[in-house]
Parts: structure tokens; sequence; C-alpha cells
């Protein structure tokens, strides 16, 4: 009745107030027998960033009802979902709903049906906004089966602007759901992979939201290896046993009731515990993933150019596929201004891994914070940093900056004008107010 | 289909301890409906935010769903219920419905699930006709019951789409010149027919075995059943508690919301309201019970009969206009198939 290669798990602590379940009422080895492979060999071809998340889905078994709605850029997605389940046949179904609020409805409905399965959809900028209502919601259900993919697109409609920028999924950053940042086809397909054995653990039962750029990384293609489906099947069951709490088919329970404020603030410290266990098994399920797979699994962020002491005199904190580029100039920059220059890309956005980004910034003399999404204040990922080198000693000062804002790209020039901002820092300049940099100059 | 009698001792799902009013109508209605879903299959129940649901699902408080004081031996008699936003209750009964049917369909799931959603009219017909709207275009194979109280119940008596003319609410209040809601409500039958519903009713536990045998022929249905349920609303109507029943019986007869039952293929029919207003009781009988309707019709105290206050006498003629053509309407639905 059970996948055998699952490992037992103690219960973790109640999401919800009531339930019994009914021990095999669902077959979920007769799902499995039903699957029907995508890759039955490992294979690389060239494939886009929606490709590459689409096939991630696919390939698992716990998967079985795909529901979206197409929104610029994500919309490849479920383009690509409905082809290969129209082509394969089967059980599989496409769940066309009639708006995002409406997906997102489904996804709690579905997912607390059966929590063994796995219910993926993708979305973008005011499609996450318009699902907000209930993804907050879900953020809350213990219901670590859902999964929304973002597809990273700035939220405002005044101005319109369909390229990607991350200001949608940081606006969400307190929806509950565990955010992860991948840049490059390979490690989005690898992170969808991942995600549901870390929002299934039985400890942190947490929904997830993999994302990466609109654009820059959805719509480019690239290098793409996939793994056969068995092999993917093995590395999930290990992760993901057989929930232990009963759904609404398999159970006799009653979800999402009404609670007073003293309870009210039981279950958000449940759930603010529950996604804390982010830090202790990501990195174990990342490490899995990498001696199994032979990539780099989930991490709290991508590094460049730290030496083994960590001291640097400029750390930069960003995320997304601009990374690439202060990759690419790192060390001409390090030679030319005779700096040491190292940095960070983030992964884990939320829950914010502060104490690894605090080791690993403890020894910078400057702290450059690369932010692409709108805000009013320093920016999102300064603030995070500021709070994870709040508790540290003598500090490194931070340099704020604004990049890439709407999708732009974030040029060497425009690199080499932030890091030299952050190298007056280093060399005793106070800060100035965070500025908007755009090819090569500051606005 | 069981006997009104035979329904009547089967367990409910509905258990005590519920906030409710004492005698509300939505309580009548899951006590019916939670014995008419013991049937064999196991039951889940969705529920948008609404009255019913803060009253029902309580926690720490009770939890007045459960066939049963312990969860049942017999999986069958089992009972799940999942609340979440307003509008969201016909999409997470297709999703439970479509998950259920999936597992069916693989093998994976022996005994397939009875699904019904259950909104209030705000739910269901304001911030949520979307839903659903579209849930019963996609045919979904689900019952929806709509607790039609005219009103926004929970937030306070305010308007809802479903209020009928010259209510007065908490957003559409009578006063002065202004004689309540001057809007006519929408026509929520027609519109689940069109949108593709294979079973539309409007009926009530006042019609006690037209309405336990309506839900049960709603819980066979192979496409999407939608079960409108006029809820005399204690608080926000204003009557007399105790009057539930006989308030939802005459508001039927009289041509308020007449009871309904359609069915895709067959036709409809309006029930216990005749087509000519002679034969109906008057509507001021219906309108002198509720404190909502004291600026058109008054009962005298010492003859107790009902009388329209001085002034509203056009208002009251056009509300008589308004329930015609509100039966008419119904026995014309009748006649489409």
């Amino acid at each position: 009745m059970t996948t055998a290669t699952a490992p037992s798990h103690p219960l973790p602590h109640t999401t919800t107030p009531a339930g019994e379940r009914y021990d095999g009422v669902i077959d979920l080895e007769r799902v499995k027998a039903a699957h029907r492979p995508l890759y039955t060999a490992r294979e690389s071809f060239t494939a886009d960033g929606n490709t590459a998340a689409a096939l991630a889905t696919l390939q698992m078994w716990r998967a079985l009802i795909f529901a979206g709605f197409p929104i610029t850029p994500s919309t490849k997605w479920i383009e690509t979902v409905a082809a290969k389940v129209a082509a394969q046949g089967g059980h599989r179904r496409v769940k066309l709903l009639e708006a995002e609020h409406a997906v997102a409805d489904y996804l709690v409905g579905a997912a607390a049906a059966c929590r063994d399965l796995i219910f993926p959809t993708a979305t973008s900028s005011v499609g996450l906004d318009h699902m907000t209502e209930t993804t907050r919601s879900l953020g809350a259900s213990g219901l670590g089966n859902v999964m929304i993919i973002d597809v990273y697109r700035a939220t405002a409609n005044f101005p319109l602007c369909i390229e990607g920028d991350p200001s949608d999924t940081l606006a969400h950053r307190d929806d509950g759901f565990i955010q992860i940042c991948a840049r490059g086809k390979q490690q989005i397909y690898d992170t969808v992979i991942q995600a549901p054995c870390l929002g299934m653990h039985p400890e942190i039962l947490t929904p997830t939201m993999p994302g990466f750029y609109g654009i820059k990384d959805s719509h480019r293609s690239a290098r793409l290896q996939v793994e056969p489906d068995a092999e993917i099947h093995a590395f999930q069951d290990g992760w993901i046993p057989p929930c232990t709490l009963p759904g609404l088919i398999n159970g006799d329970t009653a979800m999402g009731n009404c609670v007073t404020s003293r309870h009210f603030q039981g279950f958000k410290l449940e759930q603010k515990r529950r996604m804390e266990q982010v830090f202790e098994w990501l990195p174990r399920i990342g490490d899995d993933f990498a001696q199994r797979f032979g990539r780099p699994g989930l991490a709290f962020y991508d590094e460049a150019g730290w030496p083994a002491d960590g001291a640097v005199d400029i750390a930069v904190v960003s995320m997304g596929p601009d990374f690439g580029t202060f990759e690419a100039l790192r060390q001409r920059y390090e030679a030319t201004r005779r700096v040491r220059v190292a940095g960070i890309a983030m992964r884990l956005l939320t829950p914010f891994p502060r104490e690894a980004v605090r080791r690993r910034l403890a020894r910078a003399r400057a702290v450059l914070v690369v932010n692409q999404a709108h805000h009013f204040g320093r920016g999102h990922l300064t603030l995070d940093v500021a709070d994870a080198l709040d508790a540290l000693p003598g500090a490194p000062p931070l340099v704020p900056a604004f990049a890439g804002l709407g999708g732009a790209d974030v040029s060497s020039a425009t690199w080499e004008e932030m890091l030299d901002e952050a190298r007056a820092v280093a060399a005793g300049v106070l800060p100035g107010a965070p500025r908007i940099y755009h090819e090569g100059a500051a606005l | 289909m069981s006997g009104y009698k035979e329904i009547a001792l089967k367990e409910s799902c509905f258990r005590p301890g519920s906030t409710l009013c004492p005698g509300c109508m939505e309580a009548i209605a899951f006590q019916n409906v939670g014995r008419a879903s013991d049937n064999g299959k196991k039951t889940v129940f969705t529920i948008g935010t609404s009255c019913a649901e803060v009253s029902t699902l309580a926690f720490p408080n009770v939890v007045a769903w459960g066939r049963g004081d312990a969860p049942p031996d017999d999986f069958t008699k089992s009972f799940a219920i999942l609340h979440n936003v307003f509008e969201s209750a016909p999409t997470l009964a297709e999703a439970v419905r479509d998950v259920s049917d999936v597992l069916t369909e693989i093998g994976a799931l022996e005994a397939p699930v009875q699904v019904m959603a259950t909104s209030g009219d705000g739910g269901a017909l304001a911030i949520g006709l979307r839903s659903l709207l579209h849930t019963i275009h996609r045919r979904a194979r689900v019952t929806i019951m709509v607790l039609v109280n005219e009103i926004f119940a929970n937030t306070g008596f305010q308007y809802s789409p479903a209020t009928m003319p010259y209510a007065d609410t908490s957003t559409t209040p009578a006063a002065g010149e202004t004689p309540g809601n001057l809007e006519p409500p929408l026509d929520y039958v027609h519109l689940a027919i069109a949108a593709g519903a294979e079973m539309v009713a409007q009926v009530s536990p006042a019609h006690g075995k037209l309405f336990v045998k309506t839900v049960e022929r709603a819980l066979e249905c192979r496409g999407t059943a939608v079960l409108f349920v006029p809820a005399p609303c204690i608080s926000g109507w204003k009557f007399e508690d105790g009057m539930t029943v006989e308030l939802a019986l005459l508001g039927a007869r009289c041509g308020v919301f007449p009871a309904f039952v359609w069915e895709r293929g067959k036709g409809g029919s309006v029930k216990d309201c005749p087509r000519e207003a002679a034969e109906r009781p008057p509507v001021e009988e219906f309108l002198a019970a509720q404190r909502r309707f004291s600026h058109l019709v008054r009962r005298d105290r010492e003859t107790g009969a009902a009388v329209v206050v001085p002034g509203r006498e056009a208002d009251v003629a056009r509300l008589r206009a308004w329930v015609q053509e509100n039966v008419e309407r119904l026995y014309r639905l009748g006649e489409l198939k």
C-alpha cells in the first residue's frame, strides 16, 4: 500500500485539529504502477526553463492532475504539460481553470483530498497576486504537496512589463511558501524535482514555490540533462513517506477551521517552526541529490570566488541569472582593482537562511546587495541580509543597490559601477542611499 | 430513494454544538443533508467562509461535523470537511471530485466519495459567482448547496445580489424616502441552468419530503447539481425565532422563492405555488412577519392583519408585480429542457 523505500518519520506537530486516517483506502502502489515514464534513460537536449520545469513535474508519479491558467511568461509550462499528457494518454489530467485564484483554490481541494499526491502549477506576476487570498491559506495549511512554480515577472500593471524581475515572488515572502530561486535550465529542472521532498517532509509540511526569472530563463534555451523517471522516483520516494495525517478522502477530519486569537498564535508558531525545519533538511536533500545525480543539489545559495578563510573586500549578494555576468567579470575586476571579490546568489529566499548568510559574509569589508525588485526602502534582499548580519559584532557595512528592474539585463558595466561603489565603502567611505543602476550608470 | 421516515432515522454528519442561531434554517438544512448523505458513500463537504462555517468549524471549540462521537469504524460513514475562502467552495469540491475520480480510474480507490460544496449567497452569487458558474460550466459531478439568506449575514446583514427588493439591510437601509434595496436580485436559478447544471432546485427543508428527495437526487446526479436553499435569517430578517420553517413555507408559497426542481432533459416544475396570484397567500403576510420590511407593511395590533404603511402603496404594488414576475419566470424555466 505504501512506498517501500520511504523512511518512517514521527508525526509532526498537528496542523489540523481533528482526524482519523483510514489506512489502505488509497493504494499508492497502484498510482505508481500507473505512471507512464517520460524518460527511461538519461538524455540531454536543448530546452527552455518552462519546458525544464514542465518535464520535471511530468516525471513525478505522484503528479496526476496539472491545474493551470496561462500568463506570460509561465504559459509554456501548462502548454508543455498539456501536450505531453495528450500525447502520452493514461489517467493524468490537465485541469484548465478560469483564473489563477481558481487554480489556487483547486490546489487546496486536491492536495487536501490526497496528501500523498503532488499538485503542481505554474504562474507569474499578477497571476500570483490573483492567487494571494488562497496562497496565504495554503501557506498555513500544512499541505506541503502543493507546488506553485513562479516564473518571475514584475507585478505592477502600470506600467505593464512582461520581462522577468522577482518582484512577484518577493512580494509574497509572507505567504508561507518555501521559496527557492533557480537560475539556468538545469537548476530549474533539478530544483523542481527536489522541492516536493522538502515541502512534504513530515517535519516541514509546507508548500513550495520554486521560481526562476521570466524571459531570461523561461524563454531562453540551454542544454538540459534529464534523468530517467525511475531514478527520480527512487530519489523522491526516499524522502517522501506516506503522509500520516488524514486527507479528505482517506480521513475523518475537518480542515481550515476558525480559531480564537489565542490558538491562532499557536498555529502561527507551529507554522514558523515547520518552516524553519527547512534549514535542517534542505542541505541534506541537496546532498542526497548531488550524490545520486552528480550535479549540485539544493543549497542556501550558490557561491563564486570565496577564499578558504572567507575574507574578502567586497561580498556580493544577488540572485538570478545576472549573477552569471558577475561571475564572468569577477576575476578581471579583482585583477584590475586589486581587491578581493566574492559573491553569493541566493537560492533559498524563504525562509531566509540567516545563519548561513551571516557566516558567509562575516569577514567581508563591505557587502553589495543587488536588488532586482522594486522596493520603497533598501530592497527586499537588503533587509534580509541586514537581518542576518544584525547579531554580528562589527558587521560589514551594506551597500544596497537596485539593478535589472523589470527584467533588464545587468550588464558588465553596471556590475562594475556597483562594485566600484562597494569598493569605496570597503575603503571607508560611508554608504549612500540606495540607487538604481542601468547600463553602467547610477540613475 | 429512501422514504422520509427512513431518512429521518439515518445518522447525520451534522453534530450538536454549533453556534448557529437557535432555529437557523442552515442548521435544519445541514441536519437533513447530513442524513440524506448517510447512504453508504464516504462524504466530503467543502465550505466557503460564511455563517455556516464560522458557527460550525471552531477550534478548539465545537467542530459540529462528523458521524458519531468518534471517527466511525466503517469508512463509508466517515466524513471530512474543508473550509477555504468565501468563493472557493465549488472549486474545492471539484478538486476533491477529480482526485477521487482519477484514483478510482487507476484502481487506487475502491470506493469513490460523494462531494458537496456549501456556500452562502454572498459566497456563491457575489464574490464567488465566477467560481460557481465555472464549476457548473465544467460539469463537475458535485452537489453545490447555496444557502440563500439574501444578505451577507456573517458580516452583519449587508446587501447581497440575492436581496429581494425593498429589503432593509445594513447597506441598503430603509430611511426617509429611501425604501431599502432597489436592485432586483440576480436570477441565479436561470444562471445555473444556463451555465450547464444537470439539476437545479430551489427548495428549503420547510418542504421536508421534497427537500430530502431533492438532496438524494442531487447526490446521485451525473453532472453538477445546484441546490439553492432559501434560508430565512432570524437576525437579519428580524423575525421571531421559532418561525423559521413557517416563514420559509410562506415565502415559497406566496411566490418570493417558490419551490422549484429542474433536471436537464426533463424540464422542471414549480411546487406548491400556483401561477395565479389570487391562489397564493398575499405577499404582505410574508412581509409583515419581518421587521426588514416594516417600512412597507406592518401588522395591525388589534386585528393582526398585514397593513401597508401609508404612503408605501406604490412600493408594495411594485413588489407584488416583482413577485408575480418571479413566479412566472420559474414556470417558464420549468418548460426548458
